[in-house]
């Protein structure tokens, strides 16, 4: 089954990764920008690396048939540098007219600080001000539902957001309604230990309906498995969904979701 | 939307459930042959709790173990942060 993966960050990933991908059927990838693991330096290390998202990484995908997308910001964990982020922020529209910029993401909290909720308003104006679509990381673990909340009354609080262009992602059982009930799109994280597992996310799905429901594996530098949604695909076949009803999850709500931005142009 | 029933679910899940519930045994007895007196750790507490939950007769099961697991939500946070602003208006 054809498959997009909304939020997989490639560039942590060997190529052999892309040739799995292609083989289980993901035919579109989504890549926000994210941590990598240690705290940069400078802007001209954020500059770097939009340019390997904005130049390289498409060029890897396109050499197994996969579309390559990505967005950008300063992920929540360095936003604490409040004068590093307002450089990055500052710099950032040097990309947005890359061909596969779909928007400003993963933008979100981490230990819901000040200084993060600072610079997530800052990347809600960038978004508001270049017309970009918004994608959301929540905290992890005991964080995330407060993050979370907190994340929704930012949002909630500007009525310049367009809720049907905004991605919540890594949500799960305490979080999930909180973002559907608010008319913003939801995204189920396949990631073991600090995220959701197949089973689980299924769950949500039949308990929830697919509408504004995304799934995503979220592979990274840590133990992931960028091959999840083959997994859940998989699962909610052993649960007699038809292959109507998976295909919506796994790649009829990403294409509509990210087909509000131009350069999303699969299918 | 395919709904499984209970005799279902139980039938194609027993073995799994099983051997999550004999890892949790595993990880206390390692806790009981292992040095030390963590019998008051939050974590250890947390843990207990949520195994709690497991056994009551309640529903939302995950929920509510994510819940116990979670930090608290303030709403006049944005106020207590003094983050400047709590309503934006659009063009």
């Amino acid at each position: 089954m054809e498959y997009i993966d909304p939020h997989l960050h490639m560039v942590s990933r060997t190529t052999d990764d892309y040739e799995t991908l292609a083989r289980m059927g993901c035919v579109a990838i989504s890549e926000p920008a994210f941590w990598a693991g240690f705290d940069r330096g400078s802007v001209d290390s954020f500059r770097d690396y939009f340019r390997q998202l904005t130049d390289f990484e498409p060029k890897r995908a396109a050499q197994y048939g996969i579309a390559h997308y990505t967005w950008l910001c300063i992920n929540a964990k360095e936003a604490e540098n409040v004068t590093l982020s307002r450089e990055v922020i500052a710099m950032i529209p040097e990309f947005l007219d890359a061909k596969n910029v779909l928007g400003i993401g993963e933008i979100g909290l981490n230990k819901n600080t000040r200084n993060e909720a600072t610079i997530f308003l800052e990347h809600l104006d960038l978004a508001v001000k270049y017309n970009q679509q918004i994608l959301i990381h929540t905290p992890h673990l005991e964080d995330k539902y407060q993050g979370t909340r907190m994340i929704l009354d930012m949002l909630k609080g500007d009525s310049r957001i367009n809720r049907s262009r905004v991605l919540v992602d890594h949500v799960e059982e305490h979080t999930i309604e909180h973002v559907l009930e608010n008319g913003f799109w939801a995204g189920m994280t396949l990631y073991p230990v600090s995220k959701c597992t197949p089973q689980r996310a299924a769950d949500m799905i039949e308990r929830y309906g697919p509408e504004r429901l995304m799934a995503n594996s979220a592979g990274d530098w840590g133990p992931s498995k960028p091959t999840a949604i083959p997994d859940l695909i998989m699962e909610m076949k052993k649960r007699g969904h038809s292959k109507e009803w998976i295909r919506r999850v796994v790649y009829e709500n990403p294409k509509t979701f990210f087909s509000q931005s131009k350069p999303f142009v699969h299918g | 939307m395919h709904e499984r029933t209970a005799a279902q679910i139980i039938a194609d899940e027993f073995l799994i459930a099983r051997a999550k519930i004999l890892e949790l045994a595993a990880t206390l007895d390692r806790l009981d042959r292992a040095d030390g007196d963590i019998e008051n750790s939050k974590q250890l507490v947390l843990l207990s709790q949520g195994m709690q939950i497991l056994c009551d007769s309640e529903s939302d099961k995950a929920k509510r173990v994510q819940l116990l697991m979670s930090r608290q939500y303030e709403p006049e946070w944005i106020e207590k942060m003094a983050i400047g602003r709590r309503n934006v208006e659009g063009a």
